[in-house]
């Protein structure tokens, strides 16, 4: 990870940004920008390129084990989705000042990170659908709000990211009926996989943002454009009814709606849990980063010979 | 897998000085006072341009870019990408560093200076309307 830059930006330059900005217009790759808009939005971008890459390999744990044919290749068209994002992304994070060498190199040696929920096992069929409902719902709060952020380039990237991801949704929860409508056993193991994936979905939006000027910068920038609890109230206004409707328990007894407000209440999970996390010691970070490290020397000749073919 | 497509060398403009947009010269008619209203964009050279034409009658659209040695690649690549579910009858793929732009900054000349209204179809159609109400109150005495 680079450091904050402290470059200085001209002040004559920055005004006239700030200015744009606020104006709502947004900027295109290759225009001027200041020294930490840059790297923020670098930061964020590289961090959802790796977040998709790396999303893909619990997903693609269950694609031998998928029940039916019919699910084997809709499971196996959303992993495909998903490495593609991570591509189109990697390419927008490049337009910032970073190659995608650099970056992939930085995702592969364990300095980078990716989202916390892709730290986990999925340990049963019933964690698909989990993951296709509210990991790619959670993902969708974040994503579908950062389509009006500043950076064009990311903006138009991710109208197409949020279009494949509602089908991933609606995906899952074909699954989640199925299983859901199905046997006491299925139902069971339903039960289970969201229990086990609660923490995570409250960890996923981070914690409350302190009311700080970085914090008030990036809203006014636009490289956020809601607060961690704001996208965090969004989710749970719209999934725990899901969990609801089908007579499946809320694996938080502390959760209940205000009275007369459009607002739940949790119970505060361990922050130093999604620390940990984030650096690197989740449950399935080493072996997942092992998996991909794997497949990165592996395919070193591939990279080599296109290198080759590039310069003959 | 064969060189048909492009065996060209990258041209070079495709490798862009360090930092920043190439900078383009003052065309002549070019608005401004000197300044540059024309860049390409700084592109490492094996980064394409993706167009795609959803059917016959679209015109080629820009849908992003993919990394690739050579156009052939580019073309494969581009289509895993951009073809997955969505209509597409043809695909163009061109080197970023390529592709000349109008600066960001240049946007005000497409901003009509004038009253542009003669030049649409919609203004004249209205002042038939208006000439026609206005004969229609005119001759009503006689009409009856």
């Amino acid at each position: 990870m680079e450091a904050r830059p402290q470059v200085q930006d001209d002040p004559e330059l920055l005004a006239r940004f700030t200015e744009r900005i606020a104006a709502g217009d947004q900027i295109e790759a290759g225009e001027w920008l200041p020294g930490e808009y840059r790297f923020e939005a670098q930061r964020l971008i590289q961090m959802h390129a790796n977040s998709e890459i790396m999303g893909a390999l619990p997903e693609r744990e269950w694609i031998p084990r998928a029940p039916t044919l019919a699910r084997k290749m809709a499971l196996t068209a959303k992993v495909q989705d998903e490495v593609g994002h991570g591509m189109l992304l990697y390419r927008v994070a490049e337009t910032l000042g970073r190659s995608r060498e650099e970056m992939i190199a930085e995702l592969v040696e364990g300095k980078a990170r990716f989202h916390n929920v892709f730290h986990y096992p999925a340990e049963t069929w019933a964690d698909v659908a989990i993951i296709q409902v509210f990991v790619d719902g959670a993902a969708m709060q974040t994503q579908g709000a950062l389509r009006s952020c500043s950076y064009a380039p990311y903006a138009r990237v991710l109208k197409r990211i949020c279009y494949e991801e509602d089908f991933h949704i609606q995906l899952g929860l074909d699954v989640w009926r199925t299983l859901a409508e199905g046997t006491p056993r299925q139902r069971a193991m339903l039960q289970d996989a969201l229990r086990r994936w609660w923490t995570p979905l409250i960890h996923f939006f981070g914690m409350p943002d302190r009311i700080s000027p970085h914090t008030e910068k990036m809203l006014a920038w636009r490289i956020k454009v809601k607060s961690n609890e704001e996208l965090r109230q969004q989710f749970l206004r719209r999934f725990v009814p899901i969990i609801l409707e089908y007579g499946l328990e809320v694996p938080d007894p502390g959760l209940r709606r205000v009275d007369g407000e459009d607002r739940y209440v949790y119970t505060e999970p361990d922050w130093e849990e999604l620390k940990r996390v984030g650096r690197n010691g989740g449950p399935k970070s080493a072996e997942r980063l092992a998996l991909r490290q794997r497949f990165y020397r592996q395919h070193a000749w591939v990279r080599e010979a296109v290198h080759l073919w590039a310069a003959a | 897998m064969g060189r048909g497509v492009s065996a060209e060398e990258p041209p070079k403009g495709a490798e862009p000085p360090s930092g920043g947009a190439v900078p383009g010269g003052d065309a002549p008619g070019a608005p401004g006072r000197g300044e540059s209203w024309e860049r390409r964009l700084d592109t490492p050279p094996d980064v394409w341009a993706v167009f795609l034409q959803a059917r016959k009658r679209d015109p080629h659209i820009h849908v992003g870019d993919v990394h690739a040695p050579d156009a052939e690649m580019a073309l494969i690549v581009a289509k895993e990408n951009y073809t997955r579910r969505d209509p597409c009858v043809n695909l163009w793929v061109v080197r970023a560093g390529e592709i000349h732009s109008t600066t960001e900054d240049a946007a005000e000349m497409f901003a009509p200076a004038t009253d542009k209204s003669y030049r649409f179809g919609g203004s004249y159609r209205k002042q038939q309307q208006i000439y026609h109400s206005g004969w229609r109150l005119s001759h009503r005495d006689e009409d009856q």
